[in-house]
């Protein structure tokens, strides 16, 4: 269990961005299959690394690795600069990894402020009547999601009464807060509309700010373009992009996310069809694969 | 969407255009009391008081109030142990033939060594706490539902307590035991009764609210009660944050094996001696005082005065029908109503508080 | 107001006038409800005595055939009585017990009740004999109630029943019965079989059946009748359980024979068809009737039966193809 009084992480200082996590050629096999290969991946502190693809292109398996649910079998995973084999979520957690997973953040019926120190609770008072310290963690609920920008009227209300946005970010303000260095968010927008979106998307710019390496899961290129410093498309288990964000245009992104030509070729049925203004879409470029 | 935007980075998060900070206050105080658990309960209880109150003029006499207590408090306090696991997420359907269970052991064990009574009340919460461990056990081990194993168990036990008393005692009912050493003290400690302004009430009744009281502490002032919401409210997201689900779960049958082992012992030097198909179907009742005070079946949400409301409601009625003199034929109908009652103040109450 | 129909509305009156007459003419000639009614319980007048309240405490599960016998001894008494009676019944130990006290509450002027969990029932009782109110026991409690100060008792002595029903088992050349128990751990029905297995020169087997659950039943029965062809008689401890069985038996072949313990209305006729060989009656409703009749009779004159030393026995009573016609009458209105 992550104790209270863990350090906490001090925001880096541009150009001393040492990776806190590497992924040096990382693949995955299951069984015969092969689920990732190559996979060259460095997440620093006050960066955001955006891991786009389309369904099946090996996202998951790759949170999987990082997080410790899964072990990889080729290539290094390096954290602060030592090669590791992480068994559990449990150990990347001791190590500053946390995931914030889209459905498993928290507990509806809880109140915030509960939801916000599940496991770790805060407690005064010798063992028999040793209770929880409700002010300290009101308090500190409140002062930790002010830090982050979340402004709640009640801390007392269930979470599950909280927008999806909401819950996602109060999900990365308590990982902040218990000592994360890499968050990991697994299509934190996935199910959001517009709106909710855009507040999701403000935390992830204020987790960077504090200096966290963010590694941001999403198959929507103009969410990732928004916050990310750092692109990495994947495409059936392989790095088809492995941009910096000056290297990289959102139609670029774009273009990878969708697969370059069968976009041209969706483009060319859409033009038959009236009523679809072909002009609107964004331009196809068509780069070579990596 | 301008491409060219700079990451958003620069600018730092403005807070969410000027969230009202008001709302707190117009948030009346009717409507903090609706997102209580317990509240639907309270209401009820209120009203089935008034209500015979009103129509048995027994019921207004301060020693039919204590009867009315002591069938509560039996019922109650295993509700509120039943109450706890619901809240956690499980259910344990042989907590009525456990009852049962740790008296007939007791019992047996005592008069089979002719030991002192104190020794089988000892040996029989041994018992009871294993019985609640293995259920946990039998559910984490498994994985199956938590219906499915304390049926089993329930089955079990039920056909342990009429094998064993058999084999024994050659008789389906335990022997008196209330000459053997002991007895009396720990007749004083379970049942005995308590004058209170010249009215005799149980013991049980004391302990009851007692255990109300710790019930509630633990629930909401303790990391376990925080962990017991968790591990019902949702398993998995509990678990990511390192709540250690399956040792809460386990504590929680235990601790409706303690009740059990209690209750067992009130019986036991209550009434002497215990036959061994007692206690079946109550265990519905005790869900049902549990549902009753706001507990919901699918767990994560409930309390632990609702359960004591639950019962003391189930006390009112189970009595007040008598001391009202209607015709018992339709006891299990009004109960049946209550239940429905319940169910719907709660669900009424859930989207309240889902709505805000 | 418009009294205009439209089509629809008269083929809706036409459809009522038809069901009305096929309802007036198509009457049963016998049997329903009709039948029912006409046959009024018994009356004896009414008391002109001060209105006393009696509470009747009973172990009865809801909805059993029997206590509902007992229920209307105890009513057409109370009636007679000028006495307002309160029945309760609770199955569980401590609830009855609690029942006990809830009268002691209400401060009624008698208290008749079973002894089904004396040791339960102990401190109540106590309770309300120091309270003055007089307390009978019947139905159960033959071994406990004049240790527990009860002024007289009103039952069947079940082992005793068991044991007569054992013999007559003996003189109706039995060989092997199975006595099936709907209720694991139910003290008087141990006591029925424990009886016939003394006195049964035969083999007796004690089958365990889930009385709840009547299909259970009969699939029980019929697996052990054809499982054990050596089986001649069923030997049931209730009613129901006794009709259930003649299904089983039939279902098993046929050879096995069915008597019981208990009567109602329907094992009268199946007395009376032979399906069922013999029944042995308690008599319910003498049961309830004297319970109340007696408390009533103690609080206007002082008297009760049997001193204080001896039980008042209302069985075993036998009922064969022989007798059945003189009790069926009453068995019909359901207070036999």
């Amino acid at each position: 269990m992550t104790t209270n009084d863990l350090t906490k992480p001090t925001p880096a200082a541009e150009g001393t961005t040492e990776p806190v996590v590497q992924l040096k050629g990382v693949g995955k096999l299951y069984g015969n299959v092969r689920a990732l290969e190559g996979i060259d991946l460095d997440v620093r502190p006050g960066q955001v690394t955006c891991v786009l693809g389309d369904n099946g292109a090996g996202k998951s398996t790759l949170i999987k690795i990082i997080s410790g649910l899964h072990q990889h079998d080729e290539g290094e995973y390096v954290v602060d600069g030592k090669p590791v084999r992480l068994h559990n979520p449990r150990e990347a957690l001791n190590l500053g990894i946390a995931t914030v997973y889209q459905d498993l953040a928290t507990v509806p019926l809880m109140p915030v402020w509960r939801n916000f120190f599940l496991g770790s609770e805060l407690t005064r008072g010798p063992w028999p009547i040793r209770r929880l310290d409700i002010e300290r963690m009101k308090e500190t609920t409140q002062t930790e999601l002010s830090a982050m920008g979340i402004h709640l009227d009640n801390l007392e209300q269930p979470i599950g009464t909280l927008s999806g946005g909401q819950r996602q970010s109060v999900a990365i303000a308590r990982a902040v807060y218990f000592g994360a260095r890499v968050l990991i968010l697994d299509e934190p927008t996935a199910a959001l509309g517009v709106k909710q979106s855009g507040v999701v998307l403000k935390y992830i710019a204020a987790a960077r700010e504090r200096g966290l390496g963010v590694i941001f899961i999403t198959h929507n290129p103009h969410h990732a373009y928004m916050v990310g410093d750092h692109f990495s498309v994947l495409r059936l288990g392989a790095l088809e992009l492995n941009a910096a964000r000056d290297d990289v245009s959102l139609e670029e992104l774009t273009n990878h996310m969708a697969g370059g030509t069968e976009l041209a070729a969706l483009k060319h049925e859409l033009a038959q069809v009236r009523g679809v203004d072909v002009e609107e879409l964004p331009e196809v470029v068509n780069s070579p694969s990596t | 969407m301008t491409q060219a935007a700079p990451p958003a980075a620069a600018t730092p998060p403005a807070s969410p255009a000027a969230a009202p900070k008001s709302r707190t206050a117009e948030r009346s105080l009717a409507r903090r009391a609706l997102a209580r658990p317990e509240i639907g309960a309270l209401v009820a209880a209120v009203g089935v008081y008034i209500f015979f109150f009103a129509v048995a003029p027994t019921f207004r006499q301060a020693d039919s109030f204590a009867t009315v207590l002591y069938q509560g408090s039996t019922l109650g306090i295993m509700a509120l142990a039943v109450s706890l696991l619901m809240i956690g997420g499980e259910f344990d359907l042989s907590a009525g033939v456990a009852v049962t269970s740790s008296a007939l052991a007791a019992s047996m064990l005592s008069f089979q060594l002719t030991a002192n009574v104190w020794v089988g009340v000892g040996v029989a919460l041994v018992i009871s706490l294993s019985v609640g461990l293995i259920n946990g056990l039998l559910l984490i081990k498994t994985g199956l539902p938590s219906f499915l194993v304390s049926l089993a168990s329930f089955l079990m036990l039920q056909g342990l307590n009429l094998a064993i008393t058999k084999l024994l005692t050659d008789n389906v009912a335990t022997n008196a035991i209330n000459d053997m050493d002991g007895f009396e003290s720990a007749k004083a400690v379970f049942a005995s009764e308590v004058t209170v302004f010249g009215v005799d009430v149980n013991i049980t009744v004391f302990y009851w609210l007692a255990f109300a009281g710790l019930a509630t502490w633990v629930l909401l002032r303790t990391k376990f009660g925080n962990w017991i919401f968790a591990a019902g409210g949702s398993k998995e997201s509990a678990r990511a944050v390192g709540v250690p689900v399956n040792l809460t779960k386990i504590a929680l049958f235990m601790t409706v094996g303690f009740a059990a082992w209690f209750v067992g012992m009130h019986l036991l030097f209550e009434y002497n001696t215990v036959q061994a198909g007692e206690g079946v179907g109550n265990e519905f009742y005790y869900i049902i005082a549990a549902v009753i005070g706001g507990c919901l079946l699918t767990g994560g949400y409930g309390s632990a005065i609702g359960a004591l409301l639950g019962a003391f409601i189930f006390g009112m009625v189970n009595q007040g029908i008598v001391y009202a003199n209607w015709n018992p034929d339709w006891f299990k109908f009004f109960v049946g109503v209550m239940l429905l009652l319940a169910t719907l103040v709660n669900l009424w109450v859930r989207r309240q508080a889902a709505r805000r | 107001m418009d009294l205009r129909f439209d089509r629809r509305s008269r083929a809706g009156l036409a459809t009522i006038a038809v069901v009305t007459v096929l309802l007036a003419t198509g009457c049963s000639s016998q049997g329903g409800k009709k039948a029912q009614d006409s046959a009024d319980d018994i009356s004896a007048g009414k008391a002109n005595t001060p209105r006393m309240k009696i509470a009747m405490i009973t172990h009865a599960a809801p909805g059993d055939t029997f206590w509902d016998t007992v229920r209307k001894g105890a009513k057409a008494a109370a009636a007679k009585d000028n006495v307002e009676l309160v029945y309760s019944s609770n199955p569980n130990g401590g609830d009855q017990a609690n029942l006990i006290q809830n009268a002691i509450n209400q401060k009624v002027d008698g208290i008749a009740v079973t002894l089904a969990k004396p040791g339960a029932m102990k401190g109540a009782i106590a309770k309300a004999e120091k309270a003055g109110i007089p307390v009978v026991g019947f139905n159960s409690g033959l071994e406990d109630w004049k240790s527990q100060g009860l002024l007289e008792y009103f039952g069947q002595d079940e082992n005793l029943a068991g044991q007569a029903f054992g013999k007559r088992l003996n003189q109706m050349g039995a060989k092997h019965n199975i006595c099936v128990i709907q209720e694991q751990g139910h003290v008087a029905l141990e006591a029925r079989c424990a009886g016939v297995k003394k006195t049964f020169k035969g083999k007796t087997d004690t089958l365990y059946v889930n009385g709840t659950d009547m299909p259970s039943v009969k699939s029980t029965i019929s697996a052990k009748l054809k499982q054990d062809s050596s089986i001649d008689y069923v030997v049931t401890l209730g009613a129901p359980f006794a009709l259930t069985a003649v299904q089983s038996a039939k279902d098993a072949g046929g050879k096995a024979k069915v008597a019981t313990f208990d009567l109602n209305k329907d094992l009268i006729a199946a007395v009376k068809s032979g399906d069922v060989q013999l029944a042995v009656d308690q008599q319910p409703y003498l049961q309830g009737y004297l319970s109340v009749d007696s408390l009533w009779l103690y609080k206007n004159n002082g008297n009760f039966s049997g001193g204080g030393e001896q039980p008042v026995l209302t069985g075993p009573a036998f009922v064969t193809k022989d007798n059945v016609e003189k009790i069926a009458k009453f068995a019909q209105k359901g207070t036999r």
